[in-house]
């Protein structure tokens, strides 16, 4: 299997980008392939897990984490200044070895974190990004990707409107998306209708991250599967989404 | 020169700390973050005698210094385990314990068989998984316990540990497990809790009751330990909460001859090669050649 490390590290920078919305830039060298996760942690024994993180983006001395401010673990990370230390645990999962032809990369909510550095494997991938408010580092895609498509629920920077209503696979060769569990299922039922691959990354409560607890196992059609070790990133067809 | 091995339930590990079932897989997965040889032991999942997919997500809910899981036993059955993972796993250079829950006395009874034929070096009878939904916990009751630890006693020729749970009655049942045979009682399981969904007015998990682990329960698991070790003589195999080497000598002075370590794995990953170190130059700085002295000196 492949090498993961635990190390401690530096905090470079750790910036609000939207309301309650982090990106967490942290020094090192570290390698993820598109689609892998780290945890993290930077407290001592509360709470008792790490918390699992995309990889957003990777430097040739940092990696950097988006994630959302939900509980105490993310209030914690989102107090860190730079100069802090903190746990990272990885590269972590499978991620996604991307696909030959022409690629739709879509992201909703937090979904966005994982599609940067899969853009950057796919300088040809059309981005779909969904947001609920205001966009937030659109600009970061736009640098890497063929073509940027933003939508907001409220309007505001994008065209009005869930993500997962305006994409359409219609044209594509292969689709990697990641976000809510209702916009994931809503785009593998489209994804299905017209036969275009869809690959998801999946979401779920962990405590090892290594494959050992089985605290964060899915069903699907090859039967239990863990997604920190066979996961994050699932065939859709092979979810057994329950509906 | 400090000696950390211990003879403990049949066994001599050469340590005193054990990777817990159900927190460390096969050992496989900690192997790709350190070399897993250094443990004194390694607990497996718990196996069961047909294949289980184990509870419905959520699985995991972190409380206060705690973590409740409801995993349910998933695991590919008795017989995948010997004939796939068990190879592997005889590579990692450490002892193997085979965990094993069984729905009735006689899959305990089968259980342990198939396993005393096994490449394993012993089995822990987990009569205390919170997770099974309608599974009652067994080892809360001595006449239960008598009987299954019997009945494995009598097919099963390697060291029979027993892995109680810390309510009921558990002196009782510690006392049953030894007069049927037991080599060594694990003390103990994780506690039967519950968290709700004040959103949705229900438990958090599919099965309602989960396990609570990790330093939340510390403090009660080593008053379960302290008690029992006066009240069996075979040796009780700490477990609960620990973390750092002071909890594991902790365990030690209360009477414990080795230690288990579970929820630690997930706090820190690199906790029980960290924890071994420690045990090292504690018992080097006191100047003591093993444990001998320590062990139970809190009585």
């Amino acid at each position: 299997m492949d090498k993961v490390s635990v190390r401690r590290a530096k905090v470079f920078e750790n910036r609000e980008v939207a309301p309650d919305v982090f990106l967490l830039q942290v020094e090192g060298a570290f390698s993820a392939l598109p689609g892998q996760f780290c945890m993290l942690r930077a407290w001592e024994l509360d709470p008792p897990l790490f918390r699992p993180m995309s990889v957003f983006d990777l430097g040739p001395s940092t990696i950097s984490f988006l994630y959302k401010v939900r509980g105490r673990g993310t209030g914690l990370l989102s107090r860190l200044s730079p100069g802090d230390k903190l746990t990272v645990l990885g590269p972590l999962g499978n991620g996604w070895e991307g696909a030959e032809g022409r690629v739709a990369l879509v992201g909703g909510g937090m979904g966005i974190a994982p599609l940067l550095l899969a853009a950057k494997a796919h300088p040809q991938a059309h981005v779909y990004l969904g947001f609920p408010g205001k966009p937030y580092l659109v600009e970061r895609f736009r640098e890497v990707a063929g073509k940027v498509y933003v939508t907001s629920e409220t309007g505001e920077g994008g065209e009005r409107g869930l993500v997962s209503d305006l994409f359409s696979p219609q044209g594509y060769s292969t689709c990697f998306a990641c976000g809510p569990l209702g916009m994931l299922k809503a785009i593998a039922k489209k994804c299905r209708e017209v036969g275009v691959p869809l690959y998801v990354s999946l979401e779920e409560r962990m405590a090892c991250g290594l494959g050992a607890c089985l605290g964060c196992t899915i069903l699907t059609v090859r039967g239990p599967k863990r997604v920190c070790q066979d996961g994050p990133v699932f065939c859709a067809e092979e979810v057994l989404w329950d509906d | 020169m400090t000696d950390l091995s211990v003879a403990v339930g049949g066994l001599v590990l050469k340590n005193p700390v054990i990777a817990a079932s159900g927190t460390f897989g096969f050992g496989a997965e900690y192997a790709r973050l350190y070399d897993v040889s250094v443990l004194g032991g390694i607990c497996t999942k718990g196996l069961t005698l047909r294949p289980r997919q184990g509870n419905p997500p959520p699985r995991l809910w972190e409380t206060p210094c705690g973590l409740l899981n409801s995993i349910g036993l998933e695991n590919p059955g008795v017989d995948a385990f010997i004939e796939e993972e068990l190879p592997r796993m005889r590579q990692l250079g450490t002892r193997l314990i085979a965990n094993v829950w069984g729905e009735t006395p006689q899959e305990y009874r089968k259980l342990a068989g198939r396993l005393s034929r096994s490449d394993v070096d012993a089995v822990e009878l987990n009569l205390s998984c919170p997770n099974v939904p309608g599974g009652k916990i067994r080892g809360s009751f001595p006449e239960e316990v008598a009987r299954i630890v019997g009945l494995c006693r009598r097919v099963c020729e390697k060291p029979l540990w027993v892995k109680l749970p810390p309510e009921g009655d558990v002196l009782g049942s510690a006392r049953a497990a030894e007069r049927a045979g037991a080599d060594a009682i694990t003390a103990s399981n994780t506690f039967r809790a519950l968290a709700i969904d004040i959103g949705r007015g229900r438990p958090v998990f599919a099965g309602r009751i989960g396990g609570l682990s990790g330093p939340a329960i510390k403090p009660i698991a080593l008053r379960v330990v302290y008690e029992l070790s006066r009240e069996v003589d075979v040796p009780v195999i700490g477990c609960g909460g620990i973390v750092s080497w002071e909890d594991a000598v902790e365990f030690i002075m209360a009477g414990a001859h080795a230690v288990q370590v579970g929820t630690g794995n997930f706090i820190d990953p690199l906790c029980i090669p960290k924890l071994i170190r420690g045990l090292e130059d504690f018992l080097a700085g006191r100047g003591l050649k093993d444990w001998e002295g320590i062990r139970g000196c809190a009585h």
